[in-house]
């Protein structure tokens, strides 16, 4: 380390520029890995949210809960430890006095069961008591200004809910959740369609005490369980969405670990003559490896440092309706993992101070 | 006693089907406190010499002894590790690294023996180089001189047997060589060392103790000739 840090105390603008480069790659990596992140919660937010270990489908949905539709009576087939109806719904909303385009927003309905356990934790307000009530995710008042008091109107439909209390972490399909109470859910659900006579819901979520759901029944033929991860996997989109920011990120850590190793290599090939000055003195290869190696340790751990210090800052500065978050877990993985391929880029180095012949030092 | 001793050393290279032999057998040997000189022409081996003496490349037959002791025939880890204790090298464009102060330049020495730096001793002998005062200043601060007196500093500072010396003058003026290598000489007789020095510039040679000529591979005592 010595060698590596006054060497870098004294070409400063060059490491500097080096760094400027890790900083930069690192800053793109923790950026794009946030957003892939946010956008992959606000897929499956309310989902976790239910802390379920099952999901119960009609069987002609292929796994699409928008499509899923049955009578809630088949609920009372199914065995299972804990279990939960749930009707899904999408639907546009507005505030009721406004009328612009600007003022709709996308949204589902989940149709809960007061008494059920997927029903959501109220954060501010209070839980829905009667019929056209709605809980809304919280996002809804920071970004759209909802409030508890509002009315809301449903696009194409004669029915409007009010707003009584907020919850977080209730996203789904990347925008915002209203709970209604199952009453309220079949108006909607059935608004253009007429009334229906049986109640209709889209899931029953289910909690098991074993593994691989196994002592869960169903019951029915027209009916399918599906494990949590499984759904979650098969959400519109969501897969090839993880997939393509994965396939990014790993790229990218790929590209930053071979910049700085060709840096590096560089560095080391112009240094070669005091390197063999060095040879011819004595001082090992292994010595000014370590010292290479050790380098390079110092440039990214500075660089990526610096990258997640900026990543954090825009992370305040950014607007909330960009879907980006951060997970520490996450971004301690990407840390350790960018200075690994930085410093095993170093390695590259390692066999041009080895094969550096100190005969040319005296020549 | 002989610091170093080269005992029936000989080089050859192959070049295609030719033999060429760039070392004759040699023999020779330095003692603590002796200043030798070595003058002969470009191309006549004084360079192959001086790298075998300091361990850079092996002799084809015979070998070379430092204090006695196994050297040449050592691996070349092992080697690398004497020469860094026993040899301390002073070479024509100055062995600085660039990036380190003249301070630092010994301090790395300590840094490799993982050894605390020895102020008082930094201090005794950058003063009797004349150089104390540039002890915070990078190479490219200092002048040709005042460069090959850093170099100097570096070659003693871990306390070698043998000073291995190659064209130490050949960037210096007239009067500033003069100078380097009355201090080289002053040197090697105050710290006892084996000093050698290859040098083309045959003036220079006054302040050693023996001269030697290398021509076409033969070594050969100046007086001899």
């Amino acid at each position: 380390m010595f060698l590596a840090w006054r060497e870098i105390k004294y070409s400063k603008t060059r490491f500097v520029l080096i760094i400027g480069v890790v900083v930069l790659i690192a800053y793109l990596v923790y950026f794009l890995t946030g957003l892939a992140y946010g956008l992959a919660q606000e897929n499956r937010m309310s989902i976790d949210k239910w802390d379920a270990d099952g999901i119960v489908l009609a069987d002609e949905s292929n796994l699409n809960i928008n499509m899923s539709m049955f009578d809630k009576e088949q609920m009372e087939e199914i065995e299972a430890s804990e279990k939960a109806s749930v009707g899904v719904a999408p639907s546009v909303v507005q505030l009721e006095n406004q009328t612009s385009e600007e003022s709709k927003v996308n949204i589902t309905f989940f149709g809960v069961d007061k008494e059920e356990f997927i029903f959501p934790e109220v954060i501010e307000g209070e839980e829905f008591n009667k019929d056209k009530e709605a809980i809304a995710n919280i996002s809804l008042k920071e970004e759209e200004g909802f409030e508890i008091g509002d009315e809301v109107s449903l696009a194409g439909a004669d029915l409007t809910v009010e707003i009584v209390g907020f919850t977080d972490n209730a996203k789904f399909s990347v925008g915002p959740v209203l709970y209604i109470n199952q009453p309220t859910y079949q108006q909607v659900r059935a608004s253009g369609f007429g009334e229906r006579e049986e109640e209709i819901i889209s899931a029953i979520v289910v909690r098991s005490d074993a593994e691989e759901l196994g002592d869960v029944n169903i019951g029915s033929d027209d009916l399918e369980l599906y494990s949590i991860s499984e759904f979650i996997s098969n959400l519109p989109g969501y897969t090839a969405q993880v997939l393509t920011f994965g396939l990014m990120i790993g790229f990218l850590v790929l590209i930053a670990a071979m910049i700085i190793g060709i840096f590096i290599y560089v560095l080391t090939l112009q240094k070669s003559s005091i390197l063999g000055v060095m040879k011819a003195q004595g001082i090992s290869s292994a010595y000014i490896s370590r010292s290479v190696i050790g380098q390079t340790f110092l440039l990214s751990v500075m660089g990526v440092f610096t990258g997640l210090g900026l990543t954090l800052l825009t992370g305040l500065l950014l607007p909330a309706a960009v879907p980006h978050q951060y997970n520490f877990i996450f971004l301690l993985s990407i840390t350790a993992l960018l200075i690994t391929v930085a410093v095993a880029g170093a390695f590259l180095s390692v066999r041009t101070v080895v094969n550096i012949d100190p005969l040319e030092a005296i020549d | 006693m002989k610091l170093i001793e080269l005992k029936e050393v000989n080089k050859t290279f192959q070049d295609g089907r030719k033999t060429i032999e760039a070392l004759k057998p040699t023999n020779f040997s330095v003692e603590g406190g002796e200043f030798v000189a070595i003058i002969g022409p470009s191309g006549s081996g004084k360079s192959t010499f001086l790298t075998i003496i300091g361990g850079l490349q092996s002799p084809t037959e015979g070998e070379v002894l430092i204090k006695d002791q196994k050297f040449s025939n050592l691996d070349e880890k092992e080697r690398a590790k004497k020469r860094f204790n026993e040899i301390g090298f002073i070479l024509q464009a100055s062995n600085l690294i660039p990036f380190l102060t003249v301070k630092d330049q010994l301090k790395l020495v300590n840094k490799i023996k993982k050894t605390k730096l020895d102020e008082q001793r930094v201090e005794n002998l950058l003063s009797e180089l004349g150089i104390n005062k540039l002890m915070n200043k990078y190479p490219s601060d200092l002048s040709g001189g005042e460069k090959q007196r850093a170099a100097i500093a570096r070659a003693m500072y871990h306390n070698p047997s043998v000073i291995l010396a190659d064209e130490p003058t050949a960037s210096l003026d007239t009067d500033r060589a003069f100078e380097v290598v009355k201090i080289l000489a002053r040197e090697t007789k105050k710290q006892n060392k084996a000093t050698i020095m290859v040098t083309h510039d045959e003036r220079l040679t006054e302040q050693c103790d023996a001269v030697y000529v290398m021509k076409d591979g033969v070594l050969k005592n100046k007086q001899e000739e």
